[in-house]
């Protein structure tokens, strides 16, 4: 019945696809442009259109849409955090995640509430299936397949600051451009992107996919005069499974009970005693051998372009950390599939090296590779160049979102899309643009993070990398961030929002009802028995015996969060203050030094608060600024 | 959402304390979010070294609480804005500090629109060191961070438009005088243990945050944790054993800290002992200078008697000592000046910009950080003196200069002249970095230091991410000491450390 409905599904995708390509399409005009497909992409045509933009999504392959391009899982820590904040706006992924997930566990489950990592191993083809499904079923959301050849620009609108105004798009075939008001760039790796194995280098983005459009590379860099970095990154080789020796790694099983990601869902897609189980097996000295007896041969490794830290190839790990054992994880990619990904053992070598290094593993001694790993490098747009609404800063209506920016990972990807795509909507809308702050959101530290400080190497999610980590959890997203998204953003549904509300008030009841329960310690301990309760709050009980599990994450937490709340709102008083991002720093009739004068010219901070946390700002230099801000918009309402 | 909640949560307890408080006026009270959010400050505001009268402020919704502390108010506070002479004493121990005025200002009817106290008080050394003590003793009360006060009052709405102009440049001026005193600090013993504190916090936070990050899919030992438990408990150890020890702690350089720098044979060793053999204001001024020490030698003579430092040489250290100087004499050779008295004034400028460690930084502080001896004046033909003193007058982008010959003493009694006024100026200069209330700060940032990392070993079993928050912010208030640790610092760490990836 169900593989029946999907039948239908993809039928019906299929069909829509081809009545709205080519020739047969008639608009010309939209509201939202968004290019690529990913998981950037994706989010940012579907939040867009959620916001009542009419929006074109062109990708260059309507079949590779949702498709996960690398490892086949989604969440994990940090990035479980993120996948819950885009379901909490209503976003694609977390229901997604629920309907593909094979595998679900939660990480971190012994070490508090605050820092736990929803995880799952996903089926790539019911993940691509659901995603595809969803765009079919999105209002005002219409797919093409092509390849965009260039960017349109025009002069700025002069009220808006910036250099220049994005009016649409032209295809490579040369047909007539699409216009619209703003245009989501989701591009990933295919910016001048290159691919390694071996000694083998070809243009391209993704093995197996058409090359990189260079005529966009040509408008960012040359046109837009937009500052790119490069990056590399890889994915391991695709294991036949039958030719594995699983008895020889280690099983790992999965939750009993899955637990969904989606605040909408109550159980996932797959049943509990449906799961597959992942293996987990280690490297050899052997494994060793290879890699340095194969390192002449490797290019992609003696390139310098940067390569993530925490994410590095096989060759990488082995080089840094000689003599130890490397962790591998055989992770199933399907239901159906008849392959294993191996995690851990991302390589660029020649392919018949591969086939070696993987044999030197034990329960890989016969090892088939269906699909060799390979190596990628490709250009970034320093993100440091963009507003925190996402926008280029230079180009009005430009939004750019995923690999682009210099992030990596799907669960980030994610996050940006939703994100530009929900501003670019705005935009389209003459609505003012907006920015979520680093107080509330583990989106908000990405994009903060990204756009105040750049990138080095390829930035991934940790929970280290939020101040406020006791406040945003994985548990509370919906509450943080639904009400939000509906009475504010726009891009949350009324039943998603109902549910939110109904969560909130039912946990504020309970709140409630336990504030207005008043003991001596003395009393507490006699009725509760031996528990650590705090002397000095024994009024209310703060912690633990509540009844039910929200609650007791919420009591455990509430004294630290309520310490914080005082850092929060300066840190928030000082993101509400935004710098004109036209200030010319150099000749500002302010008292500031040289020094600070040029940093803030190199980096034109997008808020006060951004400002204060640049290397190199002094107090003194923050006070001026104030000053000047209070000063210049005072004569500009005298004005108005 | 949540925030709201809690909003309402803190503004309905809030409201319920009022009610409580002063039930007469029921209808009036309306909590403003100003004052139940701030932390209460206090600072030394008079200036620092011998006065007759020092002035400590305190401001923050706890000012009431201090004053009925330590001036031993238990019944009503005086009537706001008058006067008070009281005894004034330790509010844990009872002990007897002083008798001083004491002064209630009910907000917004005070410099910073908070609840504020004053403590008027003798200006001796030991009775201020001994009230910023007690101060810091209490709960809820912490020493200021450099141009708080007038922060606050800018937020208030308390200081105009044109006064905030001014603000700038004061706090810029307090934070230069911290950062000297810092620099001071951190260059000795006192400085080195706080760095090393920090450097093994740091490392406990890296591996905790590692543990909470990576060791569900990486090969991060179990021993991580216990490794951290130990450090812990280690530093706790010895930063409670410093805080009760303070003796042994090494002393904080105080007064005036002059620096003589000059090329070789300019007449260094002179000027000090033409200096030393004179008045006696002069002496005690070059005996106030703080610790004469530096890398255990008296740091004149590290100057003018080892060739290798002449300033053409300058090493680093050298470079630092006179960034850390409230004053630098730079000695000249007079005969080395160019003959024409229109060249000098470039000359000189030349020579500046070798001997101060950052050129730009000594031109804008020139008036105020630097004198310039032109020493062996008897040397120079006197037609020539006088009209290069003439063209040196007229020159305002340059220190002054003086004409100085300590063979002869010609000219000595006008640079004393200038020097002590100098002098005068930096000693009664409320900015010039209080060691006392470096010492109050630092000693509150340990303590809570402490406390923090009381709250790792409490949270280590049941929660890893609230224990984590312990170890951040006990960093955070070492921090404030020793520079602020942003989150790509701990990921270096984590990275070096541990081999991560998947």
């Amino acid at each position: 019945m169900l593989a029946q409905k999907l039948h239908l599904l993809r039928h019906n995708v299929l069909s829509f696809v081809s009545s709205r390509t080519g020739s047969d399409f008639t608009r010309r005009q939209y509201d939202v442009i968004v290019v690529g497909g990913g998981h950037a992409g994706t989010e940012a045509a579907a939040a867009a259109a959620r916001l009542g933009a009419e929006t074109l999504l062109i990708t260059q392959k309507i079949m590779t849409i949702g498709a996960l391009s690398c490892n086949p899982s989604l969440g994990g820590v940090g990035k479980g955090q993120l996948v819950r904040e885009v379901d909490a706006l209503d976003g694609l992924c977390g229901r997604a995640g629920d309907a593909a997930g094979v595998h679900f566990s939660i990480l971190n489950r012994s070490k508090g509430p605050a820092v736990w990592g929803p995880r799952a191993q996903l089926d790539r083809e019911r993940y691509r299936q659901f995603i595809q499904s969803e765009l079919l079923s999105t209002p005002r959301l219409t797919v093409l397949e092509g390849s965009v050849d260039e960017l349109l620009v025009s002069q700025p609108n002069p009220e808006e600051p910036g250099h220049h105004r994005v009016t649409g798009i032209r295809l490579v075939d040369g047909s007539h451009p699409i216009l619209s008001s703003s245009v989501v760039l989701t591009t990933g790796t295919f910016l001048s992107g290159s691919l390694f194995m071996g000694q083998t280098t070809s243009p391209g983005g993704r093995m197996g996919d058409a090359q990189s459009c260079a005529g966009l590379s040509y408008t960012l860099k040359e046109t837009l005069g937009l500052r790119v970095g490069r990056l590399r990154t890889g994915t391991p080789p695709r294991i036949v499974k039958e030719s594995v020796d699983l008895s020889l790694a280690q099983l790992q099983a999965p939750d009993k009970q899955p637990t969904p990601f989606s605040f909408l869902n109550t159980h996932t897609r797959c049943k509990p005693e449906e799961q597959l189980p992942c293996y987990l097996t280690h490297t050899t000295p052997g494994v060793e051998r290879v890699v340095r007896e194969s390192v002449h041969l490797n290019c992609h490794i003696q390139q310098d372009a940067k390569g993530p830290r925490y994410c590095p190839s096989i060759e990488s790990r082995v080089l840094r950390f000689p003599g130890r054992r490397h962790q591998v994880w055989l992770e199933p990619e399907g239901l159906t599939s008849d392959l294993l990904y191996p995690q851990g053992l991302s390589m660029t070598m020649p392919p018949e090296l591969q086939l070696r290094l993987l044999r030197e593993i034990p329960a890989l001694h016969r090892a088939e590779i269906r699909t060799p790993g390979y190596g990628v490098q490709y250009d970034f747009v320093c993100p440091t160049q963009l507003t925190p609404s996402l926008q280029v800063k230079s180009t009005q209506g430009l939004f750019l979102a995923g690999q682009i920016n210099g992030t990596t990972g799907y669960e980030e990807a994610a996050a940006q899309g939703l994100w530009a795509g929900v501003n670019a909507g705005r935009t389209a809308l003459s609505l003012p643009p907006m920015a979520l702050s680093r107080t509330q959101s583990y989106i908000g530290v990405l994009i903060d993070d990204l756009v105040g400080r750049g990138v080095t190497e390829p930035y991934r999610m940790f929970t280290s990398r939020a101040e406020f980590r006791t406040y945003l959890r994985p548990d509370n997203a919906d509450l943080r961030l639904t009400p939000r998204g509906f009475e504010e953003v726009g891009c949350v549904t009324l039943r998603r929002y109902k549910k939110a509300v109904s969560v909130r008030d039912g946990l504020q009841e309970a709140l409630m009802a336990l504030q207005s329960v008043a003991l001596s310690s003395t009393r507490w301990r006699e009725k509760l028995g031996n528990i650590s309760l705090s002397e000095n709050k024994s009024t209310t009980l703060n912690r633990k015996q509540c009844w039910t599990f929200t609650i007791e994450i919420y009591a455990v937490y509430r004294p630290h969060c309520e310490k914080q709340s005082r850092e929060m709102e300066r840190i928030r008083s000082e993101e509400s203050l935004s710098l004109p991002s036209d200030m010319d720093y150099l000749s500002l009739p302010v008292s500031l030094s040289q020094e600070v004068r040029e940093i803030l010219d190199r980096v034109r901070p997008n808020t006060l608060g951004a400002a204060t946390r640049l290397p190199g700002m002094t107090p003194a230099g923050i006070i001026h600024l104030l000053n000047y801000l209070k000063l210049f918009t005072h004569c500009k309402r005298r004005h108005a | 959402m949540l925030p709201c909640s809690w909003g309402l949560w803190r503004s309905a307890i809030h409201t319920l304390k009022t009610f409580r408080a002063s039930p007469s006026a029921r209808g009036l009270c309306i909590p403003t979010r100003a004052v139940c959010d701030a932390e209460t400050i206090f600072a030394l505001s008079s200036g620092h070294g011998r006065c007759g009268v020092a002035v400590v402020r305190v401001s923050g919704p706890a000012s009431s609480m201090v004053l009925r502390n330590m001036a031993g108010l238990t019944q009503a506070l005086p009537p706001p804005r008058t006067a008070l002479l009281r005894r004034i004493t330790d509010p844990k121990s009872k002990e007897l500090l002083d008798r001083g005025l004491v002064l209630w200002f009910k907000g917004p009817h005070s410099f910073t629109g908070e609840d504020s106290a004053e403590f008027h008080i003798h200006g001796g050394p030991a009775v201020i060191t001994a009230v910023l003590q007690a101060l810091g003793s209490l709960e809820g009360v912490r020493p200021a961070e450099a141009g708080e006060f007038t922060r606050r009052a800018f937020h208030a709405g308390k200081l105009g438009l044109t006064e905030v102009e001014g603000l700038g440049d004061l706090i810029h001026a307090e934070t230069e005088a911290q950062r000297r005193q810092a620099l001071r600090q951190m260059d000795g013993e006192l400085g080195r243990l706080y760095q090393d504190w920090s450097y093994r916090l740091k490392r406990c936070l890296a591996h905790v945050e590692a543990f909470i990050d990576f060791s569900e899919d990486e090969l991060i030992e179990d021993g991580v944790l216990n490794q951290v438990d130990s450090s812990v408990r280690q530093l706790e150890t010895e930063i409670e054993r410093h805080l009760k020890d303070e003796r042994r702690g090494e002393r904080l350089r105080t007064g005036v800290q002059v620096v003589i720098a000059g090329a070789t044979n300019a007449g260094k060793s002179s000027l000090l002992n033409t200096l030393c053999k004179n008045n006696t204001h002069t002496q005690s001024m070059t005996h106030c200078r703080a610790n004469p020490h530096f890398n255990g030698q008296p740091c004149m003579s590290a100057l003018s008697h080892t060739p290798k430092y002449a300033f053409f040489l300058m090493t680093k250290s050298l470079f630092l000592m006179v960034e850390q100087a409230d004053l630098t004499l730079v000695v000249v050779d007079s005969t080395q000046l160019p003959p024409d008295p229109q060249l000098v004034a470039a000359f000189l400028q030349q020579h500046l910009s070798t001997v101060l460690p950052s050129p730009e930084a000594g031109m804008t502080a020139a008036s105020d950080k630097v004198l310039l001896v032109l020493n062996k004046s008897d040397l120079v033909p006197e037609e020539q003196r006088e009209r290069t003193e003439g063209e040196l007058r007229e020159r305002p982008g340059l220190p002054p200069a003086c004409f100085l010959s300590c063979s002869t003493s010609t000219g000595l009694e006008d640079f004393l002249t200038v020097l002590q006024s100098r002098v005068k100026t930096l000693c009664g200069d409320p900015l010039s970095g209080a060691p006392s209330l470096t010492q109050a700060r630092h000693r509150a940032h340990l303590q809570q230091s402490v406390q923090a990392l009381n709250q790792y070993h409490q949270y280590r079993d049941q929660d890893l991410a609230l224990a984590a928050e312990g170890v951040r912010l006990a960093l955070t208030h070492l921090g404030r000491i020793t520079g602020r640790v942003g989150a790509e610092e701990i990921l270096d760490i984590i990275f070096r450390d541990f081999c991560i990836g998947k």
